[in-house]
């Protein structure tokens, strides 16, 4: 059905595999970078979705917290 | 703010934390894709139980005509299709990287799914056509409980029963031997934390309705 296969879609690995160098000199780098670039670079996976499950739950919590404050405000207003 | 809505944060943290980290074995086709379940999953156990908390109050309301149950089914039903949709995209996506198509109308329960969703979707549609707050409850709590009664059917029975390319086809359990053990470890606290979470959205949307409501009335 799909006639793109895998590696027709992927142009990147040979079009800069020997310009990137993301993860080159990772050894003399930091124990952070050398964390990060090891085991194929899932952890790079795990920062990004956490960045946006943490960032997703900062906001819940300040609709929920607005929320809040508009229940307070019709019950000041009922009671006056 | 209530202290289980910290327990959901922590918990889902270390959730979706865990199933980036423990080790999986070896899965011809899947591979890391293993871990979407852990994801994919969820977003299917937090509909149901949205549709069912949805089911009740649509009950309720027939039982007794109060505003608040209305609120409370509607807003259910409309986190529920929320959930769903990402059930839906995100199935679509780990299918083309396994199955080799975004979509295939010859998988049973990839289409029953999206049926179902647009049978929700009628529900908000039919709520849409009323302008009188009465009448629109009270119809779309007969429609609500005639579309709960599809769901069991669109997505455990009828798919069970045909060949699909998703795990309990044929009339086999959907976790069988074939599916590695360790899985479930992270499984079944993640529909623990999804479902948790999905109430908590859900809460919130009541409230924010109720203060409509009574901005409506005042």
């Amino acid at each position: 059905m799909q006639e793109d296969s895998l590696a027709a879609v992927d142009t990147l690995t040979q079009a800069y595999s020997d310009q990137w160098s993301g993860t080159s000199g990772a050894e003399e780098a930091g124990a952070f970078v050398q964390f990060m670039s090891s085991n194929e670079l899932i952890y790079v996976v795990l920062g990004v979705s956490l960045i946006i499950w943490l960032v997703l739950l900062v906001f819940l919590f300040r609709v929920d917290k607005k929320v809040a404050k508009l229940e307070d405000q019709i019950k000041t207003d009922k009671e006056v | 703010m209530k202290a289980w809505k910290y327990v959901v944060a922590v918990w889902m943290t270390i959730v979706i934390t865990a199933g980036f980290l423990i080790h999986i074995p070896e899965i011809p086709i899947l591979e890391q894709t293993a871990r979407n379940i852990f994801f994919h999953v969820p977003m299917w156990m937090t509909m149901f139980t949205l549709f069912v908390i949805s089911f009740w109050y649509s009950i309720k309301y027939l039982n007794e005509p109060a505003d608040i149950f209305d609120v409370k089914a509607s807003s259910a039903a409309a986190v529920g299709v929320t959930f769903g949709v990402c059930g839906l995209l995100t199935g679509s996506l780990w299918a083309r990287f396994t199955w080799g198509s975004w979509w295939t109308f010859a998988e049973p329960k990839m289409n029953l799914a999206a049926l179902a969703l647009m049978i929700y979707v009628a529900y908000f549609v039919l709520r849409s056509a009323f302008d009188d707050r009465q009448k629109r409850a009270k119809l779309s709590a007969v429609y609500n409980i005639f579309a709960v009664t599809t769901i069991p059917f669109l997505l455990y029975v009828v798919p069970r029963q045909l060949t699909s390319l998703h795990p309990g086809a044929d009339g086999n359990p959907a976790f069988s031997e074939i599916t590695a053990d360790v899985l479930r470890w992270i499984l079944y606290p993640a529909f623990i934390g999804f479902i948790a979470l999905g109430y908590w959205i859900y809460e919130i949307y009541v409230r924010y309705n109720k203060v409509k409501l009574e901005i409506e009335n005042s």
